[in-house]
């Protein structure tokens, strides 16, 4: 049995890694019915998996392909899990992180990795979804008491968007307990510097580990 | 003999159009605005899901009334080009965000200040035939500056304007800008509208609101679609062409749901989406063969064209960027777009430079001269007889040469093509500051004035109180 499992962990690790979503959804189905625990499939399985992702891309032997596929293995993964997790009695993600694409922009490619890496990494996502005035991200910060806001923008004329959602921020003196991350195609760090932002990451898994170390941990 | 650049033939673009139809008949198009959408229902759209599928017999009648050719004015009334004929109107890239100085690796934000030099610039070049709103300038408020970049370009220089609105109230704004200058300006357009779809197959509130009410206007919109290689559209180039073309058909069926014979361009701006850095790279080949493409279609379906070629991805004016905007300006101008968006953009349409804008003038100089080709010369044979028989071979001395040779022949300035020893060694890079210097001391723009510009300057006034702010007085 425990070898049944442990094959089991590694056939989903390597579907998360493969960017296999249907192979992903079944093995965790098959890891709950053998009674291995919707935490530890997270943690020990889901979580290595995504930064075995992380490190490919780190070489150059992953591409952006790669990274949303995994994603979205992982994505339905966590569909199967995430109701067995409410069910156990929440122990709740230790940070919640507010993401959205802003207002104008309705592209949503970068925004789903980041928020897949981030959940992977132990944060409660909110996603707002596509095209998000600066308001609502506002909003979502004090509804969730969010620590974490991260903003996408895939053309250069949204991304001038981005310095009002840390306007709206500021005017509600949400600004200094929120980390601020800045996303997209065409952000540059400097870019992330000029508008106050906190983050800017290469990629998700980059910005990951900018953000867990300014909340003290990694 | 006029040399020409093509990649469909015209079964290949009729089986593309074919399936751009079914595309629009299956996945159909979503509007984010419900008042558009509306439109689009009336016109004989059928909502499923969310999206509106669009019969092919609308988009049919659709490109039955869109217009085939759009005569381009100046300023002043004088007539440019006619879209349609492979106008090859090469221009600046717009809406760049970011502006390279001379000698800094950094972009910087531009001011209303850059902008206004950038268009004293672009008016004195000769191989820019039009002015864009280039940059946006970071110190104007987000609520007018879209408008605000439309009114220096109409104070500062004569010469016909791409340009686009950022939000939906200041279109209307902007076209009674257009107006105060010129009261004709439906009649004799000297401005064109970019409207662009979101890929894939999506109009966001503001764009689409824009080709409705630009349409209602009869000012010529120029749609542009922007498929993304790999990221939002397929990643193959024929599948990118299939979307690219079912993007602009829809916009092409709702320009003339709302008005049948708005002025309508055929444009786009594709890209490769870079599969490691996630970044839209304009210049790649895949991107440039879906430009190409997709200006057989236009021309399959006999429309005026645009394109974002003549641009570079690099992030400085080094050698890569010579090379991207050279390549791409000559194919685009041997492929005969009428309209030819991006002289002096760097990094993925973001940032503009002036010493670039000057060096790209170049290239769409010699763009020009490729696809001019070669003229029918009658007195080619005595020339030769004369030449050799009685000059010696010295054909500098001969009056035909005389004659001829600032027709035939184009002498870049601004390339060093001196021989070493006349050279001065002084980077190309620095040779064109020097240009810009220059010009910008010598240039006597053809300044907006009298009444025209008194009526633009109140047009200038209202947009800032229509936001509620206090207008910032005119550059």
């Amino acid at each position: 049995m425990a070898g049944d499992v442990g094959e089991l962990r590694e056939k989903l690790f390597q579907a998360v890694v493969e960017g296999d979503e249907a192979a992903a959804e079944e093995y965790t189905r098959r890891l709950v019915e053998r009674g291995l625990g919707p935490r530890e499939i997270v943690s020990e399985v889901l979580v290595p998996a995504m930064r075995r992702v992380g490190e490919l891309y780190e070489k150059g032997e992953y591409f952006i392909p790669e990274l949303v596929m995994s994603a979205e293995a992982f994505r339905r993964s966590m569909e199967v899990l995430r109701p067995l997790i409410r069910g156990q009695g929440e122990s709740p993600a230790r940070w919640v992180a507010v993401f959205g694409t802003v207002r104008g922009d309705i592209h949503e490619l970068g925004k789903n990795l980041a928020a897949a890496v981030f959940e992977a990494e132990g944060f409660h996502v909110v996603d707002l979804g596509v095209d998000v005035p600066p308001e609502k991200f506002a909003e979502a910060v004090e509804k969730y008491n969010a620590r974490v806001v991260g903003m996408s923008a895939l053309m250069t004329t949204t991304m001038l968007e981005q310095r009002n959602v840390i306007e709206e921020l500021k005017k509600r003196g949400l600004r200094d307990k929120v980390i601020v991350i800045a996303g997209g195609a065409p952000v540059t760090e400097e870019w992330v510097r000029e508008i106050g932002a906190d983050v800017w990451g290469r990629d998700a898994f980059e910005a990951v580990k900018i953000v867990k170390r300014m909340l003290g941990e990694g | 003999m006029v040399p020409s650049v093509s990649v469909l033939s015209r079964r290949e673009a009729e089986e593309i159009t074919g399936e751009a139809l079914r595309v629009l008949e299956t996945v159909g198009v979503f509007f984010e605005d419900k008042g558009v959408e509306r439109i689009a229902l009336e016109g004989g759209g059928r909502l499923k899901d969310g999206r509106v599928l669009i019969p092919e017999d609308v988009v049919k009648e659709a490109l039955r009334t869109a217009p085939r050719r759009i005569r381009l004015y100046d300023r002043d009334g004088r007539e440019v080009a006619v879209l349609g004929e492979g106008a090859r109107i090469f221009n600046p890239g717009s809406a760049a965000i970011r502006i390279l100085d001379h000698g800094s690796q950094t972009p910087r934000n531009p001011t209303l200040e850059d902008l206004k030099k950038l268009v004293i610039v672009a008016d004195y070049l000769k191989g820019l035939k039009a002015q864009s709103t280039a940059l946006v300038p970071f110190e104007v408020p987000a609520e007018v500056k879209d408008a605000v970049r439309l009114y220096v370009v109409l104070k500062y220089s004569g010469k016909p304007v791409v340009t686009g609105a950022f939000t939906v109230e200041n279109l209307p704004l902007m076209v009674e800008m257009l107006g105060a200058v010129r009261e004709d300006y439906a009649e004799k357009p000297f401005a064109i509208f970019d409207v662009c779809p979101t890929p894939p197959l999506s109009w966001s509130t503001v764009t689409s609101r824009n080709l409705v009410d630009l349409a209602r206007l009869g000012v010529p919109a120029e749609i542009i679609s922007m498929p993304g290689l790999g990221a939002t559209s397929p990643v193959t180039v024929y599948g990118a062409i299939i979307q690219h073309h079912a993007e602009v058909l829809s916009g092409i069926a709702l320009s003339q749901l709302v008005k049948p014979g708005a002025p309508v361009i055929y444009g786009g701006s594709p890209t490769m989406i870079h599969p490691y850095y996630g970044t839209p790279s304009i210049t790649a080949p895949e991107a440039v063969l879906i430009s190409l493409a997709y200006r057989d279609l236009a021309r399959y379906l006999d429309l005026p064209s645009h394109t974002y070629m003549g641009l570079s991805d690099s992030k400085t004016v080094d050698y890569q960027a010579g090379a991207e905007t050279a390549y791409t300006a000559a194919l685009a101008a041997l492929a005969g777009f009428d309209v030819i968006s991006g002289a002096g953009m760097l990094e993925y349409e973001s940032v503009q430079s002036l010493e670039k804008l000057v060096l790209d003038n170049e290239a769409c100089l010699i763009a020009e001269r490729l696809a001019r080709g070669v003229e029918v010369d009658p007195q080619a044979l005595d020339a030769l007889k004369e030449g050799v028989l009685e000059k010696k071979g010295n054909f500098l001395a001969l009056r035909h040469t005389r004659q001829h040779y600032r027709s035939e022949i184009l002498v870049p300035k601004v390339w060093d093509l001196a021989p070493r020893a006349k050279s001065t060694g002084v980077p190309l890079a620095e040779l064109a500051h020097r240009e810009v210097e220059r010009i910008l001391a010598e240039h006597k723009p053809p300044l907006l004035d009298g009444d025209a510009l008194r009526r633009l300057d109140a047009v200038y006034s209202k947009l800032w109180e229509s936001h509620g702010l206090k207008p910032v007085p005119p550059p």
